[in-house]
């Protein structure tokens, strides 16, 4: 018995080594399995589109794509020379957002419009964030979409073909069926840990902001391309209009990006590691206060903006640092960047997108804690060619059309660098204007509406102008510089983090003509500037927000908490009168 | 009579299916597109299609015994409007214009339970019963009211007037009035007069009729009309002045107004408000060409008073291209959005 019993718990040991062995055994080879990556399984191509659908798809293309992707779809219509990225270039079957493995065709199939399961039909629907493609949902029908795409596939995709069995493969990663894994922290844990053993931090920088290796990286065409900043998923091309998604990471992780020098991770990763860093970048996405994502604005796909900058009251001085309770507590604004394109020279590509806000004050000054994502920290070498004041810069605009050679995506890596800045800017007298007026954005608008400008440097300078007008050189306000306090600048790891103290100013003893008095409970306009001194940044080419308000939270006032009180002692009272009321009309009823 | 009623009641359930998927974010507000420019229309025929439904469903429950009193009908109803317009309507409207339609809501439910004496009897009667307090479930209520009721005027009154940082509303004049004459490259152009040069038919006349005939088709995806491509090496006069408008606007409107000309292109998402639609009925289809000329010479800084200057970035193109290229644009514009500049007769 005892014998028989330890041979039956050998037997119980062999078959559970087995049952090890055969799981391992199992993960092995389908790493290998007949070429195909775990995750992945053998697709067909979908046949060819009828005649009729490429006939309607060419007055699809030739009504609203053209502009863009050129009439050979070469991507050099004439919109492209401006754009960075370009416009993408059919004529090679190159696509980026795909379900298949890295360097096939993305999956189309003109008869199936189903999400997830046509990659081009997503791409025209949902658009390519961050770039100039716009979603075209809600403006071409499904229909329209497809038959666009069918003649695109066919007529302008010219080094390969979606119907050709002998040259072309599908393999296709199967999202449906492979569930997201929860992120766990300690699924967190290992995807900050695979990061950097799959070297993915040498590219998007250690804290993902891609700045690991910004500009140095090409794509197949010669043009420069940069890492994507995980901290704006907002801004994935493969989003989807669904940033928050994990699975569209996880989508571009195990295929890749075809064109690029993003490779996928399919053949070097297992299905769960690859869940791991999806759920890990995915956690490095923007959140608010809560930990929960950003409401997107439907209408821009960007996050949702609120234009007022509330302003928190602290005793004393105003801390230093970002890690006080304060700075914590302080409510964060995203402020949208674009490019100043009103006036030359104008900024088509602004690599500055946004800008983080905070803001406190005491009873003397106010501070903005701004932060915003800059993959390099510039600063001009030598001394600039112009005065500080200068507006009228000699900065060259990016001529219309060039040809590939002289275009904006060309371009990228040799811009002179100049100084990374920022600047504040307030209207001198906003309590005075006539109601409908503020002075203008760009400088304000004359000398009768003058602003306020407060502008940092990376070379460490602070200074404060008078702007009255877009063409106008700035007047310096000399004495005034000595109030203002750059409590902390510093570039860390593709981010900036720059602390500007200004005074409150006062009608008393501030001169009121040049500076933005700020009034506790009042709406001031604020405006931001940014510049990227390796974008070739300097003077007008910068990076401009709207009219946001700084909004200095005034401390509660008593009758807060007085009033309410006594308006429910009154409905007390009313219910009281009510029921009375009631009661004796009854009686007299009855009576 | 019935069986048109069973159909009304039908609607009306899936009515509330779908509204109740919008609200749980189950289905997409946006599965039923608002058309553009016809959306007060489109939302009045949609309550309309509601009530009817809801008359159809309100008589089916009556004759299966199961009858909502009017007090619960008229409170239900007005909860189903407001539920409406919040999670219904897309792009959404600001809190403000709700509770106008709200109120507005609220009357017509009001007007509608007091039509005659009778039911305004009918609506009454569970207020008064509560107030009344025969029943213990009455009084209980009673009590939960008498209790429930100054706490919550207190809550709502404190946190109405705890500060708060809302933007303010700032007004302004969409299409400002146009000056009589404008001053541009040296030329001055009388807005009345003047016209587009480019508006030719191949043989070099301003010919509007040819040209309006050219034009985008209306309707979904507004595309060229077969045949009028202005891509077509062989095309002439106007057509061909429109691809080199398109080129212009490509190389320099895009970024803003978007590149399907509906002012969301992008840089538009930093803008407030975001830039003109120009697909919108409401946009350059209500205006005079000259009027698009002078406003894309002067841009935002040219604007008059009433226009608001600091709320447009808009370029005075007049910076950026010659008065050629501001025609072309505008000529493509229209060409574009299938819409046909107004005139002056």
């Amino acid at each position: 018995m005892q014998n028989s019993g330890t041979q039956k718990a050998g037997l119980m040991r062999s078959i559970a080594f087995g049952a090890v062995l055969m799981t391992v055994g199992m993960e092995i080879p389908a790493f290998a399995q007949g070429g195909i990556p775990e995750g992945f399984k053998k697709g067909e191509l979908a046949a060819p589109p009828s005649a009729e659908m490429i006939e309607a798809g060419k007055r699809v293309y030739f009504t609203k794509c053209v502009w863009c992707h050129g009439v050979d779809g070469a991507g050099d219509g004439p919109g492209a020379d401006r754009l960075w990225p370009r416009p993408r270039n059919f004529n090679q079957g190159t696509f980026k957002i795909r379900h298949t493995a890295s360097g096939e065709l993305p999956l189309f199939d003109a008869k199936k419009p189903v999400r997830g399961q046509n990659d081009l039909f997503d791409t025209v629907t949902h658009g390519l964030p961050g770039s100039a493609m716009p979603p075209w949902e809600g403006i071409l029908t499904e229909e329209q979409r497809l038959q666009v795409l069918a003649f695109v596939t066919t007529q302008l995709v010219k080094d390969r073909s979606f119907t050709d069995k002998q040259s072309e493969t599908q393999t296709i990663l199967n999202v449906a069926e492979l569930k997201p894994k929860p992120p766990t922290e300690e699924s967190l844990k290992r995807g900050a840990e695979l990061i950097v053993e799959k070297k993915c931090i040498e590219c998007h920088g250690l804290e993902g902001r891609g700045d690991g290796n910004a500009f140095n990286l090409k794509d197949d065409w010669g043009f420069s391309i940069q890492p994507a900043n995980w901290h704006k998923c907002w801004n994935f091309r493969g989003s989807r209009q669904d940033p928050y998604n994990v699975v569209n990471i996880f989508r571009t992780f195990s295929t890749g990006i075809n064109g690029t020098p993003m490779p996928s991770f399919a053949d070097n990763t297992t299905i769960d590691e690859r869940w791991d860093i999806a759920n890990f970048v995915n956690s490095l996405c923007e959140r608010d206060a809560d930990g929960k994502p950003l409401p997107i604005d439907p209408l821009t796909d960007k996050p949702k903006i609120d234009f007022v900058i509330p302003s928190n009251l602290v005793e004393g001085e105003i801390p230093a640092d970002i890690e006080a309770e304060a700075w914590k507590n302080a409510p964060r604004r995203y402020v949208a960047m674009g490019g100043q394109i009103t006036h030359k020279p104008r900024n088509f590509v602004n690599r500055i997108d946004d800008i983080w806000v905070r803001s406190l004050y005491n009873d003397k000054s106010i501070a903005y804690l701004l932060e915003w994502d800059d993959r390099t920290k510039s600063v001009a070498e030598g001394k600039l060619p112009w005065a500080p004041t200068e507006v009228n810069i000699d900065i060259p605009e990016q001529e219309p059309a060039t040809g590939e050679e002289g275009s904006i995506a060309a371009k990228q890596n040799n811009y002179p660098v100049y100084n990374d800045a920022i600047a504040i800017e307030t209207p001198v007298k906003w309590k005075e204007l006539p109601a409908p007026i503020k002075p203008r954005y760009l400088f304000g608008t004359n000398e009768q509406f003058p602003v306020d400008i407060v502008k940092w440097e990376a070379d460490g300078s602070i200074r404060a102008f008078k702007g009255t007008g877009w063409d106008k050189d700035f007047e310096e306000r000399d004495n005034y510089e000595e109030h203002l306090k750059v409590l902390k600048s510093e570039w860390k790891n593709g981010r900036w983090y720059v602390m500007i103290e200004r005074p409150l100013g006062n009608k008393k003893d501030q001169d009121y003509d040049e500076d933005t008095f700020f009034e506790v409970g009042q709406y001031i306009p604020t405006v931001f500037f940014a510049w990227d001194g390796h974008n070739g940044d300097a003077g007008r080419k910068m990076a401009v927000s709207a009219f946001y308000y700084t909004f200095m939270n005034p401390p509660i006032p008593q009758e807060t908490y007085i009033y309410p009180v006594v308006i429910a002692v009154g409905v007390v009272f009313l219910e009281g009168w009510v029921l009375t009321r009631r009661a004796n009309k009854k009686k007299g009823k009855t009576l | 009579m019935k069986a048109l009623m069973s159909i009304g009641a039908l609607v009306g359930v899936v009515g509330l299916l779908l509204l109740a998927g919008m609200i749980f974010d189950i289905i997409p507000s946006n599965t039923i597109r608002l058309v553009e420019g016809y959306m007060p229309m489109q939302m009045l025929f949609e309550v309309g299609c509601y009530v009817l439904g809801f008359t159809g469903l309100s008589y089916m429950l009556n004759a299966m015994g199961m009858g909502i009193p009017r007090f619960w009908q008229g409170i239900g109803f007005w909860i189903f409007f407001l539920l409406y317009i919040k999670y219904r309507i897309y792009p959404p409207i600001p809190f403000s214009v709700r509770a106008m339609y709200g109120t507005v809501g609220l009357v017509a439910v009001l007007m509608w339970v007091s039509s005659n004496e009778e039911d305004w009897k009918k609506f009454k009667q569970p207020i008064l019963n509560v107030l009344d307090a025969q029943t213990g479930f009455n009084k209980v209520l009673r009590y939960v009211y008498l209790i429930a009721l100054p706490i919550l005027t207190w809550g709502f009154s404190y946190n109405a007037m705890m500060p708060k940082s809302e933007e303010p509303i700032e007004l302004r004049t969409v299409h400002p009035a146009p000056p009589a004459s404008t001053k541009v490259h040296g030329k001055t152009y009388v807005l009345q007069t003047s016209l587009n040069p480019y508006r030719v038919n191949p043989e070099g006349k301003y010919d509007q009729e040819y040209t309006n005939s050219l034009i985008v088709e209306q309707g979904m995806g507004r595309l060229m009309k077969p045949n009028a491509n202005p891509w077509d090496e062989k095309a002439e006069g106007y057509l061909k002045y429109v691809r080199e408008g398109g080129e212009i606007f490509f190389q320099n409107c895009h970024f803003c107004h978007g590149d399907n000309l509906n002012g969301r292109g992008l840089h538009a998402f930093a803008f407030n408000p975001i830039p003109a639609n120009f697909t919108d009925p409401g946009t350059i289809a209500q205006l005079q060409e000259t009027f698009i000329f002078w406003r894309v010479a002067k841009g935002g800084i040219g604007l008059p008073n009433e226009g608001f200057p600091w709320a447009s970035v808009m370029p005075p193109w007049e910076q950026h291209l010659t008065v050629d290229e501001i025609w072309k644009v505008i000529l493509f514009e229209y060409w574009h959005t299938g819409y046909y500049p107004r005139t002056w007769d």
